[in-house]
């Protein structure tokens, strides 16, 4: 376990969510599938929270995990704690009985799936779908309608069109921008964004990222953005959150990790975006294959994939490293990985002085 | 909808009714002793042979609709244009009154009786169905799945049979038969209800227990719906339990049954004949199964195209009111 002394609060910075060893796992006939390992992170409100990571690193579990909403048989344990705004009591978001975590659910995190498509209940209009969500939290119908109304209006869609269509009646795109607006009817603090945009198209997903940097604004929003599109998060995150292997391995600003990335994972990771400007030869995937979450890698977790392990990162689990100004890696060796793994792309960039 | 697609529909369940009506018309014509043959040796046995040859085929007529001297196609013709412009059936030589007469007389009872019989198997199916879904894999699915489909095993006769045993000889919850306990005043009063109902009971459980093969699909179905992300999300949204249950994942589940609820209708009216006869209700079945039984073939005729018409007049129900549970099926476009 990582020292967690180190990943106190920070002091400055208005907490919303604060996560301690959380931990899902999963019984299954191999044994004991352990998709999140002990991961310590918070969310700071008002601010965009990039989670970058490989299929199947733990990202949507662990933000599904900030709602209790694990899929069974999953089993959540760990600390989960809420900070409602204008310092109300906590909340300790896992320990919800069932009422209050329905109440807590959408009306303070909402989630956007990447299902999109399937997200509505196909025998019910879309204006349905908002006035029960309405209803069962015990809000002015009306008045909520009237939300809707606006935010389908930000969002450059019909309002009155929508609201009257069934889901099948509506385009791909459509149907997000809806679902986007269905998460914010309630007035949530969190959105959580759980690869909105990958089944569209890369002007749809543009779109989309500009809108939200709207709402965000307009609606005090926190956003949590999950998705393995580094560079698309990039233009929208303040901070990122890599994960590896069921576990954050590296955490920073979004200028830190993309210009001082510390973790061997994440320069690797950076390595492997595509990039229309750089040669394809320059471009580097990832050797080796990703973990299984039942076998249980002793010490460093990147390890047998990573150019830099030596006999102490089959040891001890790497802590969690302080660089400054917020950035933390589980690297032992986080001095040197820039010198030993290189990013190609963005020393070309740096020496054209392009910037970004 | 377009009144086209109305018209085409129609003109499909009445094209449907007519091939039924020629089809059995010429398979009891065809029959050795068929209809005309029987009603001839009915009235032979009665007078002793003293009927002379024109009468008896005006008798004939009279009672079957159908002059034995004429060519086959001219017999069909007039019985044809007797069922549809005069709604007349023909009628039944044992019993001496008009068919249609009869059959109106005990189409209330069995109309009671399936409906009955529809609303306990069709409300049983959904709510086993989506419980058992809910539990996958827990003693009470397993449980309930076996249950179901050792019913559906046996056939549905057979269950009327046990039930009378058990509930109506054995103990005495329920009579044995009939429609309505002797010396009970017809009216609006308590004790008419609840006999009615009781000795409904029995046949309705019988004919629902055919109609809870629904629920081993409707299970399936749910357990599909259960997987889909508009689930998930409803339950993200915190929703409430029970809309869930009710509008999203009953709704969902029933969609792909909804025809073969419809065409069930009329397998379950189908039933009524045997089921019937078993609990000595007087409704259409029995009269059928007496027509069988007593070679009545106008009677059998009107009451197969009676059950015909019901069974059409069910699936183009189904089909025009799909669109209203599954707005994702537009009728009427090609």
């Amino acid at each position: 376990m990582r020292t967690s002394n180190q990943n106190d609060s920070d002091p400055d910075q208005d907490v919303v969510f604060e996560v301690r060893d959380l931990e899902v796992t999963f019984g299954t006939n191999r044994g004991e599938s352990r998709v999140v390992r002990n991961v310590d992170f918070d969310i700071y409100r008002n601010e965009t929270l990039g989670m970058v990571g490989e299929s199947g690193s733990g990202k949507s579990m662990t933000s599904s995990a900030l709602m209790n909403a694990v899929v069974s048989p999953g089993e959540t344990s760990g600390e989960v704690t809420y900070y409602p705004p204008d310092g109300g009591e906590p909340i300790s978001v896992l320990d919800l009985d069932e009422e209050e975590l329905r109440k807590f659910r959408w009306g303070e995190v909402a989630m956007v799936f990447q299902g999109a498509m399937s997200s509505f209940n196909p025998v019910k209009k879309v204006r349905g779908h908002f006035k029960e969500t309405l209803e069962d939290h015990n809000r002015d119908v009306e008045a909520g309608l009237e939300r809707a109304r606006q935010i389908l209006g930000d969002l450059y869609l019909d309002p009155d069109r929508v609201l009257d269509s069934y889901p099948y009646e509506l385009s791909g795109g459509m149907k997000q921008r809806a679902l986007v607006a269905l998460a914010l009817i309630l007035e949530p603090e969190v959105l959580v964004m759980d690869e909105p945009t990958a089944a569209l198209d890369l002007l749809m997903q543009r779109s989309i990222v500009s809108l939200l940097k709207d709402l965000k604004e307009e609606y005090d929003l926190t956003i949590i953005f999950i998705t393995h599109d580094l560079p698309l998060l990039t233009k929208l995150a303040d901070r990122l959150v890599v994960m590896y292997a069921f576990d954050i391995v590296e955490v920073g600003s979004t200028e830190e990790i993309l210009y001082d990335a510390a973790h061997p994972y994440t320069r690797s990771l950076l390595n492997a975006t595509p990039d229309l400007n750089a040669p394809i030869e320059e471009m580097q995937s990832i050797s080796g294959s990703k973990p299984d979450p039942v076998t249980n890698i002793p010490g460093c977790s990147y390890r047998p994939r990573c150019p830099m392990a030596d006999e102490s990162c089959a040891e001890a689990e790497p802590p969690m490293a302080d660089r400054g100004n917020g950035h933390r890696t589980a690297c032992f060796y986080h001095d040197d990985v820039s010198d030993e793994i290189p990013i190609p792309a963005m020393e070309a960039a740096e020496e054209g002085g392009e910037g970004e | 909808m377009t009144p086209k697609y109305l018209l085409k529909r129609l003109g499909q369940a009445i094209l449907t009714f007519l091939v039924t009506m020629t089809v059995s018309f010429l398979l009891y014509q065809a029959m050795p002793g068929g209809p005309t043959e029987a009603m001839r040796s009915v009235i032979l046995s009665q007078s002793g042979g003293s009927v002379d040859i024109d009468r008896l085929n005006r008798m004939i007529q009279l009672y079957t609709n159908v002059n034995p001297d004429q060519p086959m196609h001219v017999q069909y013709f007039n019985y044809a244009s007797d069922v549809i412009l005069r709604q007349d059936l023909g009628t039944s030589f044992f019993k001496n009154e008009k068919v249609t007469t009869l059959i109106m007389q005990r189409i209330p009872w069995s109309m009671f009786i399936s409906v009955y019989a529809l609303a306990l198997g069709y409300s049983l199916s959904i709510f086993l169905g989506v419980m058992t879904a809910y539990r996958e894999k827990s003693r009470f699915d397993s449980t309930v799945s076996s249950l179901i489909i050792g019913l559906n095993s046996i056939p549905y006769y057979i269950v009327g049979v046990v039930l009378i045993y058990f509930l109506a000889i054995q103990n005495n919850y329920f009579p044995t038969g009939g429609r309505i306990g002797s010396g009970i005043a017809a009216g609006y009063n308590p004790e008419f209800m609840l006999s009615l109902v009781k000795h409904a009971a029995l046949p309705a459980i019988s004919m629902g227990a055919l109609a809870t093969s629904g629920a081993l699909a409707m299970r399936g179905n749910a357990i599909r719906v259960l997987g889909e992300d508009y689930i998930r999300v409803a339950q993200l949204r915190g929703l409430r339990e029970t809309r869930i249950a009710t509008q999203y994942l009953g709704h969902n589940s029933i969609l792909p049954m909804y025809t073969q609820f419809m065409i069930g209708i009329a397998g379950v009216f189908s039933s009524a004949v045997i089921v019937e006869e078993v609990f000595a209700y007087p409704g259409m079945g029995l009269l059928m199964f007496e027509a069988v039984k007593t070679q009545d073939y106008p009677l059998l005729m009107g009451t197969l195209l009676v059950f015909t018409a019901i069974s059409l007049t069910a699936i183009f129900i189904a089909d025009l009111t799909y669109t209203l549970i599954d707005p994702r099926i537009s009728v009427g476009e090609e």
